[in-house]
């Protein structure tokens, strides 16, 4: 029982103290994201500026939640988190506040951020579609309204709707086209779909190259992760297939990874200089390529690996209205019965 | 026998902590209950009209397949082990609980990986020998893949508990079955399996639960379900009232379902004991049926240990493995929290168990009921129903801060208080368990002795019951320990700034289509349970010679 009572004493004790916080200057950040290489970047930041940075990772959702259940008294300063629906819906929920700066204006073009300036894109990924190389001419591709042409019957692989990148994909043809439109595309997608949607987007290019469908819809960034694969069989996989960025009447989907200063932030002039850094030209290219995406900064170029995947035209919409629309999406793929 | 009565009953300063605690337990309960009868929003109407049968039929296939193999399973081997000697018996008496320590869906992106076309099987048959096979081959990611999943690596449950049970019973029933020349099989179905009914059923129960409260398996193999469904509308949608509806409906499943069986049961009680408890005699096999035994018995335990273990080994050793010292750091951490809540969370099991002890069986009923209350609901909805309630808590501490002037700084919900605390709501129904099951072994006989020759309930306590309670307590610790190494949902969403376990970390790889990276993690996770496995079995065994 002694040894018991010590114990519990000790580990209170370490509890206690491993939790008090000295630091003066700091800011404390929410993030999604958990690259080895974000730590050298934050770490820099601190170099800089003198600031430190406390970091609490989880999912992008829960994240979200967390700080809105904590209120006036959320430690939160800078949220960080993926898809601009997601970071729409941060804002709804009113845990963001809006800022301006010349800089962040100067680093974020005008369509990767929130028209009220609640929030910023830092990096930017298209969802794209990748194609069996040996059966498929590329030629025959178009747009995203192309999928649901009968020359794809049983050959189109993409994840469950669950996922908010396609949520996001069915907001932006919401915003475009109209909900009747996209209505009528999502049940189009779901007939020519080769199995019911299963896998993450990764999954879905394995199962290009294994022959089980002729077109995968998925992020840009996961082609970078399976090229740049520990495992020899995936880069193979990543070989195998080609890359098609959506042209037809109206682009390619992008979404962005970004950031928003939290409404009650504490130290909120700190926030402020943590998103104009990772905004910062210095900042951005390792930002960016950590996860194989494209700089939000027109002054930093992309990665030689993306560069050499082509130039695309993004859909000409700002992407606030994928938060407007998510809510209209995710009705529709409920409708429509995509999984 | 009055005077009797007199000196069992709790003294109030038992009976005070023991209050206490259960309020706290209870508090963020009834904080996610109270949203029941909030109004329901457009989402429910939604989730209701298009999506609910669905989440039914999936989450009751899954319950109901994986609560009946896992029951066969681990009943049968339990009885394999018990009833018979082969060689390897003694291993796999502890090496068929092994499965417990691979969280399931560690396992599901490690079988999913293994028969993946990019995984090592495929490969290998694409390369070397030029097969190509049919991908339908090789589908792991749906029910059925599900139901392997969860019944390979949470079977251990019911094995575990219908073990114990066969041990405790008295040979003898065994043996007149085998003189009167019934046949061995006809021993399993007709005597044992109703014999041992109510262990296989509460082992059965546990998996059912954590079957229906998982959310990384189905998530990941895209099948749509209760805990999905709470996540999606929650998370998703931001409408509490809606998730907490449909948790309410998944535990209603659970609960129906135990009511079946019960019913089924009927009034029946099947037990048979005797004071004169032999072990039962092991049969030795010989032949064909030795070799079918342990082809059996090792089978299971290849997929469910071996083989996924095998495969991280080698995933590790394609990512030229991580970070050692990163590793060791979040290894650290993990055994940290864990034993350290688990000590806290035993203390706390103790209490109430002792007073259980001394109160009337209807209260003592209550409180085992409520301390099994946060195990049945989902870990995130838990989860936040804590975040509520310390975030309460700290207003009031506030409040009392800037009365002295100090500030305001929020303490509780943004430490590792926070997140030690929904481990005790999730996990105190297990720790109690196991320190009642102490308790019960023990008997009441040294108490009243000790009662009665003049001492207090607290000095009896400590004097006469804690030494002869330390082997359950043992193992209670060691089981909540496990649990909180695998723990995912209420560490991911209440931990404290700059805050990794073994557990978060692999779960963030593996989710980000990382597997590789996640593979050294998964491996330290694996040999930890494991070892405090190996510690549970092994010290029960020391305790019997």
């Amino acid at each position: 029982m002694k040894k018991l009572i010590i114990i519990t004493i000790l580990f209170s004790l370490v509890v206690g103290l491993g939790t008090a916080t000295f630091a003066a200057e700091e800011v404390n950040l929410y993030t999604n994201r958990h690259y080895d290489t974000d730590e050298e970047i934050l770490n820099r930041f601190t170099e800089e500026t003198g600031i430190e940075v406390n970091v609490l990772k989880g999912d992008s959702d829960q994240l979200i939640e967390r700080i809105a259940r904590e209120g006036k008294n959320s430690p939160a300063d800078l949220l960080i988190t993926a898809d601009a629906g997601r970071l729409h819906r941060a804002k709804e929920r009113d845990i963001l506040q809006s800022v301006n700066t010349k800089t962040l204006a100067q680093n974020v073009p005008d369509n990767l951020k929130d028209t009220d300036n609640y929030w910023y894109g830092l990096t930017m990924r298209g969802r794209i579609i990748v194609y069996a190389k040996d059966r498929v001419d590329p030629k025959n591709l178009g747009g995203y309204e192309d999928l649901t042409s009968a020359k794809w019957q049983d050959e189109i692989l993409v994840r469950s709707s669950t996922n908010i990148y396609n949520q996001s994909l069915l907001a932006s043809l919401v915003a475009i086209y109209g909900e009747d439109w996209a209505e009528e595309w999502a049940a189009g997608v779901v007939d020519n779909m080769a199995r019911k949607p299963q896998g993450n987007d990764r999954a879905q290019a394995t199962a290009v190259a294994a022959g089980e469908g002729d077109l995968a819809i998925m992020n840009t960034y996961y082609l970078g992760k399976m090229i740049n694969s520990d495992n020899p069989a995936e880069v193979e996989v990543a070989r195998n297939v080609g890359i098609h960025f959506p042209d037809g009447e109206n682009g390619t989907h992008i979404n962005v990874s970004g950031a928003g200063v939290v409404k009650n932030a504490p130290n909120k002039e700190n926030a402020v200089k943590l998103l104009e850094y990772l905004s910062s030209a210095s900042a951005q290219q390792f930002f960016a390529s950590a996860n194989y995406e494209y700089p939000v900064n027109p002054k930093v170029e992309a990665s030689e690996l993306l560069q050499s995947w082509g130039d695309f035209e993004p859909q000409n919409i700002n992407l606030t209205e994928l938060g407007i629309n998510n809510q209209t999406a995710v009705r529709i793929f409920n409708r429509v019965g995509w999984q | 026998m009055q005077l009797l009565k007199k000196l069992k009953k709790a003294s109030p300063g038992w009976f005070l902590l023991t209050a206490v605690i259960i309020t706290m337990l209870l508090i963020p309960n009834v904080n996610i209950i109270i949203n029941l009868f909030g109004e329901a929003g457009e989402n429910w109407k939604h989730v209701r009209d298009y999506l609910l049968i669905n989440y039914f039929q999936n989450s009751l296939v899954l319950v109901i397949a994986t609560g009946l193999l896992a029951a066969f399973l681990g009943a049968g081997l339990a009885w394999l082990i018990a009833a018979y000697d082969f060689p390897g018996r003694n291993f796999l008496s502890w090496g068929l609980i092994l499965p417990l320590a691979i969280p399931p869906y560690i396992g599901a992106y490690v079988y999913q990986g293994m028969f993946s076309y990019t995984g090592p099987l495929q490969t290998f048959l694409r390369n070397n020998l030029q097969i190509n096979l049919n991908q339908k081959y090789f589908d792991f990611m749906n029910l059925k893949g599900a139901i392997f999943i969860y019944t390979i690596f949470l079977f251990p449950y019911v094995f575990l508990m219908t073990k114990a049970f066969l041990a405790k019973q008295s040979a003898s029933l065994l043996e007149s079955s085998r003189l009167l020349g019934k046949r061995d099989s006809t021993i399993f179905f007709k005597i044992i399996l109703p014999l041992s009914r109510g262990a296989v059923v509460a082992g059965s129960s546990l998996v059912m639960m954590e079957v229906l409260n998982d959310y990384g398996v189905v998530k990941y193999f895209g099948i749509s379900t209760f805990t999905t469904a709470i996540f999606k509308s929650w998370f998703g949608m931001g409408d509490l009232p809606t998730s907490v509806r449909l948790a309410v409906m998944a535990m209603l499943v659970i609960f129906v379902l135990l009511f079946l069986e019960k019913l089924l049961r009927g009034g029946r009680k099947y037990s048979y004991s005797t004071s004169n408890i032999r072990p039962l005699s092991r049969r030795k096999l010989e032949g064909s049926k030795k070799i079918m035994a342990q082809f059996f018995t090792y089978g299971i335990f290849f997929f469910g240990f071996l083989l996924p273990t095998a495969q991280l080994l080698y995933w590790s050793f394609l990512s030229r493995g991580g970070e050692l010292i990163e590793t060791f750091n979040f290894a650290f951490t993990s055994i940290l929290i864990g034993s350290g809540a688990a000590v806290l969370i035993l203390v706390g099991a103790i209490i109430i168990a002792t007073t259980a002890r001394m109160s009337s069986n209807f209260t003592s009923n209550i409180l085992a009921r409520i301390t099994i209350l946060g195990y049945s609901i989902p870990g995130a909805v838990i989860a936040v129903g804590i975040l509520l309630f310390m975030l309460k808590l700290d207003e009031f501490l506030i409040f009392l801060q800037t009365g002295f002037g100090l500030g305001t700084n929020i303490i509780l919900s943004s430490t590792l208080v926070m997140l030690i605390f929904a481990y005790a709501v999730r996990f105190m129904g297990i720790a109690f368990n196991s320190v009642n099951s102490g308790y019960e072994k023990i008997g009441e006989s040294y108490f009243e002795a000790s009662r009665t020759l003049g001492k207090g309930v607290t000095e009896t306590f400590f004097k006469i019951d804690l030494p002869m309670l330390k082997p359950a307590l043992m193992s209670g610790f060691l089981l909540v320990f496990i649990e909180i190494m695998k723990e995912l949902p209420l560490t991911m969403i209440l931990r404290p700034f700059n805050f990794d376990t073994l557990a978060t970390k692999a779960f963030e790889y593996a989710s980000d289509e990382m597997i590789y990276r996640a593979a050294d993690l998964s491996l330290v996770l694996i040999f930890f349970s494991a070892a405090a496995i190996y510690l549970i079995t092994h010290r029960s065994k020391r305790r019997k010679k």
